[in-house]
């Protein structure tokens, strides 16, 4: 498992080079061939026993912040990059930029505050990132618009095997993916890195275009809402009950033949899977399976509590859950039918 | 020449899905500056200008503009209407419009009179359904001359304000086509290796069309897309770029950032003023299309700040726009002198 | 030429919701395999036929799928809780019957809603009328999909049915093959999955053909109720030449050619614009170097509801255009 290290890269979409660097590395640790193409996928190939070109894809990326304008104070005015919820910047500490200047996002003192104010959340536009300086000119040496703005958060393990850590969405789905990369399986697989799911699934579909895979399988974190004051048909998925498999999501409707196939497999391997209840939300999988003649797709996600925060929540017992379904499924795709 | 050019292209009319119609305007212009053109199958126009090395740079700036269409020919010489592409139907009350029927044909978009509306609804705002063109004619004269599908745009001569200051109708994309127009020109001039395809696109407006089958058929290496952005106005946030302050590039999750600053640094090298703004991830601009075309393409986007976006008075400095196609024109230049491996990997 | 019932009747009976089109695709494959030179499966399912030719590349397309539920979540006490496939009004939905693939129905019932309040999916559930555990574990799970349950009925001249959005689409291709206009042209008929999704198959299939024009066939709405949409179209005035809908403005070329043939086979025709919506040719026609497109529209009342209503005549004089653009 490499999520200590991957959770603790910088990666917001488009500027995925720590991570990439990272995963880079460990290929060569391993000695994975693998290539990086023109929008910055990585794309590993794991050479063996091949019934037919199968596609791994995890996202490099994580939802963050960009700077888009510095005050005449030298405050910072930032918009969020992904879907970043405006309740959880309240108080967070941050860093900014390659050279990772140190931040906290502030706000009025709530002793200030109307109860009009009280009553609402601070809105993105109201909030600011505070560097601790003076002026205009002392932040602008420091701090450019465009500037990529990543949560601090370390990963810890607590509570009876579970993680935290900021980016489980998708650095756990990477390090599935490198998990499975370092096995040295004889199937034969692709096991895509790629870039920018969070703005749009950009680098998952150019990439399947490049390698027109016959089945792609998506590594994801997903929504868990696993939560007191929730009934169970609206958590999407629960904490500890293994694997999620997706059935529908505004991308894709899943081919249901290969869904079952995959229950079936979890079955035979007795892995604990469960269904993602819910069809909102959308993944790679949207982009890659309606790439030129198109390929059959299927999602496994590890459940994430407060996904897209700094305090994500997933549970080690899942994860593994996850990792032994993939390779199980890849051997069995690889047999032939 | 720029002027001209932008009075001459904004006073027609280039709605999404008719741009052929006065595309021979662009051939006009574009020909004495380049080797090559052809219209591709959605309806853009792409010019090329030949270079020495294998390398293909795409420019893309869209040609077409937002309008109305006809969706039912009513009693009296009315004519419902819906919009092609987004706008703001408090923008078309009271306005001048063109209709272009079997001929074209002149009409006005009207409101019945505040003294016979109740006075909550004057406050609320108007819904392109309210509206009608009235044509004067009669229905059976009418049915004649126009027919459901056919477009039409408000009539707006194009006026010079202060110093190079223009408004105009339709600025929004023809002052990026009259950027394109600049670097063709410059780059007439100062020499360059890379093969340079400057595509007029057609159809962003209503989703970004004409750049996806253009891209797809140049199939670029690096793309430059063009298009206007929000310029500063006393209700604007304060981030927002002004007139006459040069292009504004953009950063964001989409684009490249290599690129990006490789153009940053060529402006200032050359001193070319500058402008920089954040867009996180859609950008609402060709570059969504050209960007995922194929196998991926590294794109950078560069906008000219424009005021009352998607109104019949939208207002450009010029200046902007020269800038901008110079500046476009020495970062091709610098490329040319670069080592793409080096500059587009990761 | 007349209208087949029988047919049109099996094609709207036929389960067939997104990413569960088996049944139709085996059905229609059986109905135009003697017709046709080719018959391809492509991974996404979409069926692709073909009549071979050396003339222009056309792709005619009409989708197999149509708006439905999907299952999400299943209790013990046979409720089963659900999300739409398509575009499908939670307000519409209380009361309705709903059939799912094995044959088995269900209710569509709702929570307390409070007066005012807003009908939102979440609070919608099917109950399966049963009190048996094992019975509900065996034959619901999530991941299954239903549709509604609705009786096909005609008069002397239209029919109300479930899918006619997109059954008319299928059918007018189907005879239109069957009808095997002479023409020296290389003609796909494409049986597309996952437009009310999407479009999704079309694009695919698409990318596959690469085809030199193409058209789809699928319903538009009608102008026909005195406070409804404002626009054009008239049930029973004909085929609708499609010149713009939200995914789409019809290339100038393909808007001449309809016209033409329509105008000298005397087609009876009439021009859509239609501000919502979009069909697969939205899809095709950004494929690729771009391809020029076109819809022939079916127009009809109450789309996607439990009952839609269309003109027999209509679809003939669809039928009749399709022939004349794969002759040509």
């Amino acid at each position: 498992m490499f999520l200590k290290e991957l959770t603790e890269l910088s990666g917001v979409s488009g500027y995925e080079y720590e991570v990439r660097n990272y995963i880079k590395s460990k290929l060569d640790e391993i000695g994975c061939e693998y290539k990086v193409d023109k929008l910055g996928n990585v794309i590993a190939h794991n050479k063996g026993k091949k019934n037919k070109k199968i596609m791994l894809a995890a996202h490099m990326d994580e939802v963050g912040l960009i700077v888009s304008h510095i005050d005449s104070n030298g405050f910072i005015k930032f918009q969020p990059v992904g879907g970043v919820d405006q309740r959880i910047l309240n108080s967070k500490s941050v860093l900014i930029g390659e050279n990772k200047i140190p931040g906290v996002i502030g706000s009025k003192a709530i002793h200030l505050m109307s109860a009009k104010e009280r009553g609402k959340s601070i809105p993105i536009d109201k909030l600011y990132i505070d560097i601790g300086t003076y002026s205009k000119k002392e932040t602008e040496e420091l701090v450019s618009i465009g500037d990529y703005v990543v949560f601090k958060s370390s990963y810890v393990e607590f509570g009876e095997g579970l993680i935290k850590a900021k980016a489980l969405d998708d650095r756990a789905g990477c390090s599935v993916l490198l998990d499975l990369l370092s096995m040295k399986l004889d199937v034969d697989f692709y096991g895509v890195f790629t870039v920018m799911e969070e703005v749009g699934s950009r680098g998952a579909q150019v990439a399947a275009y490049g390698l027109e895979p016959d089945y792609a399988i998506v590594l994801e974190g997903t929504v868990c809402v696993h939560m007191p004051g929730v009934k169970e048909n609206s958590m999407v998925t629960l904490i500890g009950r293994g694997a999620a498999l997706s059935l529908m999501d505004s991308s894709t409707v899943y081919d249901i033949d290969e869904v079952r196939k995959v229950e079936n497999i979890a079955e035979k391997y007795g892995i604990s899977y469960q269904f993602r209840t819910s069809t909102s939300g959308g993944n790679d999988a949207g982009a890659i399976h309606k790439t030129k003649e198109g390929s059959k797709a299927v999602a496994i996600s590890l459940p994430c509590r407060y996904i897209h925060s700094p305090v994500s929540v997933a549970s080690k017992n899942d994860y593994d859950n996850v990792v032994r379904l993939i390779k199980a499924v890849i051997s069995e795709n690889q047999k032939g039918e | 020449m720029l002027k001209e050019f932008l009075f001459e292209a904004c006073s027609n009319q280039f709605v999404s899905g008719f741009e052929y119609i006065n595309g021979y305007m662009l051939k006009k212009y574009f020909e004495p500056y380049t080797d090559s053109s052809e219209k591709d199958k959605i309806g853009s126009y792409i010019f090329k200008q030949n270079g020495t090395s294998d390398k293909k740079i795409m420019l893309a700036a869209h040609i077409d503009e937002i309008g109305l269409m006809v969706t039912k020919i009513l009693e009296d010489g009315f004519l419902s209407f819906t919009s092609v592409g987004g706008i703001n139907p408090a923008s078309l009350v009271a306005q001048d419009v063109i209709i272009y029927g079997k001929e074209k044909i002149f009409g006005v978009i009207g409101i019945k009179p505040p003294h016979v509306i109740p006075k909550n609804e004057r406050s609320k705002a108007l819904k392109i359904k309210d509206l009608y063109i009235d044509t004067g004619y009669s229905k059976e004269k009418l049915e004649n001359l126009v027919s459901i599908g056919d477009v039409a745009t408000i009539k707006r001569d194009p006026v010079s304000l202060q110093g190079s200051v223009i408004s105009s109708k339709a600025l929004d994309d023809k002052a990026c086509v009259a950027v394109m127009l600049e670097t063709a020109k410059e780059l007439n001039k100062i020499s360059h290796k890379s093969n340079i395809f400057y595509a007029a696109t057609a159809q962003e407006e209503t989703g970004c069309r004409g750049s996806s089958a253009a891209s797809y058929k140049i199939s670029p290496d690096i793309g430059i897309v063009l298009d206007v952005g929000f310029g500063m106005t006393p209700d604007m946030p304060p981030e927002t770029a002004c007139l006459g302050n040069g292009p504004v590039i953009a950063f964001g999750g989409r684009l490249n950032l290599k690129l990006t600053k490789k153009f940053i640094e060529v402006c200032h090298t050359y001193n070319y003023s500058i402008q920089c703004e954040a867009i996180p991830s859609d950008t609402g601009t060709d570059a969504e299309s050209v960007q995922i075309n194929r196998e991926g393409v590294p794109c950078i986007l560069l906008s000219i700040p424009l005021r009352y976006m998607h109104t019949s008075v939208e207002t450009i400095d010029v200046k902007d726009v020269e800038t901008t196609g110079r500046a476009i024109a020495r970062f091709i230049n610098e490329l040319d002198n670069s080592d793409w491996g080096e500059l587009l990997c990761f | 030429m007349n209208f087949n019932s029988e047919l049109m009747k099996k094609l709207s009976d036929c389960f067939s919701p997104s990413g569960r089109e088996k049944n139709m695709r085996e059905m229609i494959i059986n109905e135009i395999k003697t017709y046709t030179d080719e018959i391809k499966v492509d991974a996404l399912g979409n069926v692709i036929a073909r009549k071979k030719g050396n003339g222009k590349k056309i792709l005619f397309s009409a989708h197999m799928d149509q708006i439905g539920l999907i299952i999400t979540h299943v209790d013990d006490k046979g409720i089963l809780r659900f999300s739409n496939v398509g575009g499908i009004d939670p307000k519409n939905l209380a009361g309705l019957r709903m059939v799912f693939g094995n044959g088995l129905e269900g209710v569509v019932c709702s929570e307390e809603i409070k007066d005012g309040e807003k009908i939102a999916m979440s609070s919608l559930f099917i109950d399966v009328a049963s009190t048996s555990k094992e019975f509900v574990r065996n034959n619901f799970k999530a991941g299954d999909m239903c549709i509604f349950k609705t009786e096909y009925y005609e008069t002397e001249n239209c029919v109300i049915c479930r899918a006619a959005d997109d059954r008319t689409g299928c059918y007018i291709l189907i005879e239109a093959l069957k009808n095997q206009p002479a023409t020296d042209n290389d003609v796909y008929y494409v049986f597309s999955v996952q437009e009310e999704v999407g479009p999704i198959g079309a694009k695919t299939a698409g990318y596959r053909i690469n085809p030199d024009l193409a058209i789809a066939l699928d319903v538009t709405a009608t102008g026909d109720s005195e406070d409804g949409i404002k626009m054009d179209v008239k049930l029973g005035e004909g085929a609708a030449v499609k010149l713009m809908d939200k995914s789409l403005i019809t290339h100038p070329q393909i808007k001449d050619l309809l016209t033409q043939l329509a105008v000298e086979n005397n087609i009876k025709y009439q021009y859509e614009v239609l501000e919502f919506g979009g069909t697969d040719a939205g899809a095709i026609h950004l494929l690729r170097e771009g391809v020029p497109s076109g819809v022939i529209s079916i127009p009809t009342r109450n789309l996607h509801s439990s009952g839609e209503i269309f003109s027999k005549s209509d679809v003939l004089e669809c039928i009749k255009l399709v022939q004349e653009v794969a002759a040509k």
